[in-house]
């Protein structure tokens, strides 16, 4: 179904009042068909994502891999979490770097809530992944204005179970599938499904990390969310 | 410059009204020391004359504000001060005398009993028994004869309450080389104007701090309350600091705690501990117009510090990889405000999960033994977790893992044989095989 060309034009009224291209030209690349289907041409930085998973480590991976990219040699990455159940050896060959991360543990939601605050606004920190959710809009707007002065990425990790984030600029869940018969553990497979991304469309992707990076085994846009979007 | 002590003496005091009044008598010297179970004693050198009254004069008016205080607050008390500490403790137990100066001491002390000494029970008893009742009596005798019959202690005590001999002090806390002190008029209650003081004194300690090219790793503020109680709040760094306004946000948090009941009277601000911060140059950039030039605001460190306050420094921290097998000690959460550790090289071959159960979950598994081997050669085909059923359609292993052999304790779980395993849903673990028993360890991506 071609998209209503009034609606269109109203979208576009609305994208240049929020000022969404400016405020999201800054991106960094994921796999090629993803980039050109997201409306920032990558994943924008300087904002707020929420990554949910079937179980926490595909998220917490999919969250890391994505923080390498963006912290590069020399940045900091925060790992805000209630426990120490982040096992860093299970990290490293993801691209993450041993000394740049720096775990904080809150066990209470609020302080974790507020580290996340905190973090988000110093300018020396360019990425947190955090195990926060349910946020109000009040909330997740803070966050997403703390990440935009300081130039921080704040990546919000939670299971399937957790709830959601009001207003992230892009959704996602990634989920552990079955790899083909014959495929190794540590090049894991994952259906990796774009719940929301602000001025664009759903989508669904079959994901793998093999040899150091994400490839893309096949995609399937699914006919219903296309009309969704 | 001769030494002065101030000695009180408070009769019928309970022993932990004593433990407040020792912290309570911070206000008028650093070096302050309980002294035995009924009084506190005060090294006062250099401090009276902060206490000047235009008709008492400096010590005077120093015992006039404390025995105003102490009767306020419903202490009986007498004080005392002296050159030396066994004088001081002397007057305020048995003379009327409150300050006596050089050898005006030993006019004073000649009349009293020879318990003025402060002597062990047995000598004082065995002086008076002998008919040496006073003082000036015990001075008479040659210091030989005295050695000869009560040994050396005392001809020492003479030395120390006479001629100023070693009479060590330990003051309850480690005496602060940086403070500043401010003494109010009126109360105050809010926490507004709580900050507004303790911003003028951040300001003057870390101007001292800065002229010595030293930073704070942990100072701490004394909050004097009206009703003679004291309220500690401190703060720590994880670098040597001096920037006051990011030192009063980290106090912020906690003054906002602090219950002021009547009000505060008295606020005393000490570095416990500086180290080294040697000066540092403005980049071009950072002095540019438009820009705030000191902009540590945000620093990496500072973030570390705020953190660190709020929830606790052991909680923030790095990770460091260390050689080991066993996959529970090959990683250690160090503080971030300790100084980095070598990490260890982690080999690419070693394939680990990225969350770790501890301790490992145990689980039921369902193997398969191939003909003629025994249950050790069996790989798992299905296993529980509570309730759910995992089916594996891929496994890889085992992989034999035990503590080093020169290990002294070695772990408690001794050989495991572990496997990665994939689940018919796609899930990914970590299970291993002990001595009969299955555990999950961890989960992979």
């Amino acid at each position: 179904m071609p998209p209503n060309p009034a609606i269109q034009k109203l979208r576009q009224r609305i994208a240049s009042l929020e000022d969404v291209p400016r405020r999201f030209s800054q991106t960094i690349p994921i796999t090629e068909p993803i980039n050109h289907w997201l409306p920032f041409g990558g994943l924008p930085v300087h904002c707020i994502h929420e990554v949910k998973g079937s179980s926490l480590a595909p998220a917490v991976v999919f969250a890391a891999i994505l923080s390498a990219r963006i912290a590069g040699d020399r940045g900091n990455i925060l790992f805000i979490a209630p426990d120490r159940s982040l096992y860093l050896p299970g990290l490293l060959p993801y691209g993450v770097r041993h000394d740049q991360i720096l775990h904080v543990i809150a066990k209470r939601p609020l302080d974790r809530l507020w580290a996340v605050m905190e973090t988000l606004r110093c300018s020396e920190v360019s990425s947190v992944i955090a195990f926060v959710d349910d946020l109000d809009l009040t909330e997740s707007r803070r966050l997403q204005l703390a990440a935009e002065s300081s130039g921080a990425t704040g990546f919000l990790v939670g299971g399937a179970a957790a709830g959601c984030i009001a207003a992230p600029v892009t959704r996602w869940k990634i989920s552990s599938v079955r790899g083909e018969p014959g495929h190794r553990l540590h090049e894991p497979v994952w259906e990796t499904d774009l719940l929301y991304s602000r001025g664009g469309r759903p989508g669904k992707w079959i994901l793998e990390w093999r040899g150091g990076k994400l490839q893309e085994i096949l995609s399937e846009q699914q006919p219903a969310y296309q009309a969704l979007g | 410059m001769a030494r002065r002590f101030l000695s009180l003496f408070c009769p019928d005091i309970a022993v932990e009204r004593l433990t407040k009044l020792v912290e309570w008598c911070d206000r008028y010297s650093p070096l302050v020391s309980q002294d035995g179970s009924d009084g506190v004693i005060l090294d006062i050198t250099g401090c009276a004359h902060l206490f000047r009254s235009k008709s008492a004069g400096e010590e005077g008016g120093l015992l006039l504000d404390m025995q105003h205080r102490l009767h306020r607050m419903g202490i009986a008390a007498r004080a005392s001060i002296a050159d030396t500490r066994g004088a001081a403790w002397a007057l305020a137990r048995y003379s009327d005398k409150q300050i006596v100066h050089g050898d005006y001491a030993i006019a004073a002390l000649n009349p009293l009993p020879v318990e003025a000494l402060h002597l062990p029970h047995e000598i004082a008893a065995e002086l008076r028994r002998l008919g040496l009742i006073t003082v000036a009596a015990v001075r008479k005798i040659p210091r030989g004869s005295l050695n000869a019959r009560f040994g050396s202690t005392l001809p020492w005590r003479l030395d120390q309450v006479f001629k100023g001999a070693e009479d060590p002090l330990t003051p309850w806390r480690p005496a602060a080389r940086y403070r500043a002190a401010r003494v109010l008029a009126e109360p105050i209650s809010t926490v507004g104007s709580a900050e507004y003081v303790l911003g003028d004194l951040l300001q003057e300690v870390c101007t001292k701090l800065e002229k010595n090219h030293l930073g704070s790793r942990h100072m701490d503020l004394a909050c004097y309350r009206v009703d003679g109680t004291v309220d500690w709040c401190e703060v720590r760094t994880s670098k040597p600091c001096r920037d006051a306004s990011h030192l009063m946000r980290l106090f912020s948090g906690r003054l906002e705690k602090l219950w002021a009941d009547y009000g505060f009277e008295t606020f005393v601000l000490s570095v416990v501990s500086a180290e080294a911060l040697p000066a540092t140059q403005f980049t071009f950039d950072q002095l540019s117009p438009g820009r705030n030039p000191i902009k540590d605001e945000d620093s990496f460190d500072m973030l570390v510090d705020r953190l660190g306050m709020k929830l606790g420094f052991h909680e923030v921290t790095r990770i460091r990889l260390r050689e080991s097998l066993l996959p529970e000690s090959s990683v250690e959460f160090r503080p971030a405000a300790e100084p980095v550790m070598a990490n260890a090289e982690w080999p690419g071959y070693r394939i680990r999960p990225v969350r770790l159960i501890d301790p490992p979950m145990r689980i039921e598994v369902s193997i398969v033994i191939p003909a003629g081997g025994t249950a050790r050669d069996g790989s798992p085909v299905q296993f529980f977790i509570g309730e759910r059923r995992h089916r594996i359609v891929c496994a890889e292993g085992p992989e034999r893992l035990a503590a080093e052999w020169w290990r002294e304790s070695r772990s408690r779980w001794g050989e495991r044989d572990y496997y990665r395993v994939e689940d018919d849903q796609g899930l990914r673990f970590w299970i291993f095989h002990h001595s009969g028993q299955w555990f999950l360890h961890g989960h992979f991506a």
